[in-house]
């Protein structure tokens, strides 16, 4: 979701002398006017559909279809056989793949080049941070014009005398196309979040290392490298939870196709299968294991990455 | 030479990267019949009938999308920063038990997708008699994004002393008066970066109002353009105009309080 969300919930030293009379009139109404709305609103909005989705997907639900049964564990046991979802798993996996390294590599190399003081710097800071304040519509529907089979990037590939390419038509190719896209949105995130990295690292380890003898590429492999390791955690696991919701620009670029599924993530199938054809109940089979899939993952790439990181 | 490497890299790197940028607003500007043909050519002379088109339309799509878009993006983002920065303040401020299972309970909303909530949430919404109506997506949007003002204001709210509030306490101030007199004024960077990311976050939102708002019920920007592009796969010139106008809000936003954006972004990325 963005960059805070990987960092640490600072731990809550709780004082167990300060525990008095447990619910008082005061600390009723506390509660009532501090924090009720809050997760009454988050209890009814979230909290709750999910554990209508829980009910849902036992059972055989479908809006138009007036007869539901309850159906066990069926539909999850329909999963591991659906060529769909199986099909999409892989799409996300591929997704998700190209997500995590291209945006983070490009965008440590970025944040190095822009790592200088000046108006000139500044200014190329904020046109890489433009389009991640877009609307993923907006840079859907520009991207699908500059990659269309007449678009503006054919024209060019024409003039240079290389035959035009199916970008978005090739169904071995649009996936690729449609990850260009993705990371081309979210690189100026990591490009500033591995700039604010950049600038916590004190100048004088540069200078001991420099007397030292190290060269360019021993500083930034023993220096800069493992003090951006914070950086480095926030892009990962931000690019892995956009991967995995991955929709907007799935239904405005190529909706699912070209082909069959060739570009249909889990999240798309979801709703597909949730609102295109109505089966709601083993929809919501298949939102509970991406969510399952989503927690697991983003859970052992903070482990694994918060290993890393260093002390100052 | 070597003085010249990281500008010169610079100036070609960023230039490659801003085609797209390049061409949105190339052709805002250049005649709707010249768009296919050349769609990298620069736009002379310059020409504000693709605006005006948008605007006059008879349909009034992309005044009816922007009203929607202001109320509940506005509307969402005032509710969300006042339920989250109290709650936030309650969870950092109640050291039992249940506080910290609550807290574990709404972050762990932070990495829920959308999808998992949106097809039950029909059904909850229709409870409400709230499908279809803009209170409808306000709420959900409030309930969906809660977790994330929580995470942002709890933590901040660790950082101030306790003292201040206890001395207020002291001098006969109630608890929400404390809260509001001393502790909101306090928060001050949290509020900001909470608001930003709320209102860019809830502006470009394109699934939930497509769901939540139905197909007949009225658009919001972002869903706006999604219908508009499949009338006009002719008419460039108007889509071009459409997704320029949809995108200047969060752009001035963004370029008016790009400090505020950066430290909010990287709150947690430099250490502290």
């Amino acid at each position: 979701m963005t960059a805070q969300l990987a960092t640490r919930p600072a731990r809550a030293a709780a004082p167990a002398a300060v525990r008095r009379r447990r619910w008082s009139p005061e600390k009723l109404l506390h509660f009532g006017v501090f924090a009720a709305p809050g997760l009454l609103v988050y209890g009814c909005f979230v909290l709750l559909p999910i554990l209508v989705s829980v009910g849902y997907s036992l059972t055989n639900y479908n809006p138009f279809n007036p007869d539901t049964e309850f159906v066990g564990l069926r539909n999850y046991k329909l999963l591991f056989t659906d060529e769909e979802f199986l099909t999409s798993l892989r799409v996300t996996t591929v997704l998700t793949v190209i997500l995590v390294v291209a945006p983070n590599v490009a965008g440590l190399l970025i944040a190095l080049l822009l790592d200088k003081k000046g108006p000139f710097y500044n200014a190329w800071r904020a046109v890489f941070f433009i389009p991640v304040v877009l609307s993923s519509v907006v840079v859907s529907v520009v991207w699908t014009r500059l990659l269309a089979d007449d678009g503006a990037i054919n024209q060019v590939l024409g003039w240079a005398g290389i035959g035009s390419v199916g970008w978005l038509s090739e169904p071995g190719i649009a996936l690729y196309s449609l990850a260009w896209i993705m990371a081309w949105q979210m690189l100026g995130f990591c490009v500033v979040v591995y700039l604010a990295g950049l600038q916590s690292v004190p100048q004088e380890l540069y200078e001991a290392a420099s007397i030292d003898g190290a060269g360019a590429l021993a500083r930034f492999r023993n220096v800069t490298w493992p003090l951006v390791a914070p950086a480095l955690t926030i892009n990962t696991v931000v690019m892995l939870i956009t991967a995995f919701k991955a929709y907007d620009h799935i239904q405005v670029i190529t909706n699912g196709g070209p082909g069959t599924g060739t570009t249909a993530t889990v999240a798309f199938v979801v709703l597909q299968t949730g609102f295109t054809a109505n089966r709601q109940g083993y929809a919501s089979a298949m939102a509970l294991v991406m969510l399952v899939i989503i927690a697991t993952a983003s859970a052992l790439a903070l482990k694994l990455l918060r290993r890393r990181e260093v002390e100052l | 030479m070597r003085q010249a490497l990281r500008p010169l890299t610079t100036l070609v790197v960023g230039a490659v990267f801003a085609v797209p940028l390049y061409v949105v607003l190339a052709n805002t500007f250049k005649h709707g019949p010249d768009i296919a043909p050349s769609p990298m050519s620069p736009p002379w002379p310059p020409t504000l009938d693709n605006l005006t088109a948008v605007m006059s339309r008879p349909d009034r799509l992309f005044w009816a999308s922007l009203a929607n878009s202001l109320i509940v993006t506005s509307l969402s983002v005032v509710v969300l920063t006042v339920l989250s920065a109290m709650l936030g303040h309650y969870l950092a401020r109640t050291h039992s038990r249940w506080a910290r299972v609550a807290t574990l309970v709404l972050l762990s909303g932070l990495m829920i997708p959308p999808q998992v909530i949106l097809l039950p949430i029909v059904r909850v919404l229709q409870l409400f008699d709230l499908m279809t109506t803009l209170q409808g997506l306000i709420l959900f949007n409030v309930g969906y994004y809660v977790p994330f003002g929580v995470f942002v204001f709890a933590g901040f709210v660790r950082t101030i002393p306790r003292e201040l509030e206890e001395a207020a306490a002291i001098d006969g101030a109630g608890p929400v008066r404390v809260f509001w007199r001393v502790v909101f004024p306090l928060l001050r960077p949290a509020t900001a970066s909470a608001v930003i990311f709320f209102g860019v976050w809830i502006w470009n939102d394109f699934l939930n109002p497509l769901i939540i708002l139905g197909p007949g019920q009225g658009t919001t920007v972002t869903t706006g353009i999604y219908r508009a592009v499949g009338q006009f796969q002719v008419d460039f010139g108007t889509m071009f105009g459409l997704m320029f106008l949809a995108s200047l809000p969060p752009l001035v936003f963004f370029l008016l309080l790009q400090r505020h954006f950066v430290k909010g972004l990287t709150g947690g990325a430099a250490k502290g």
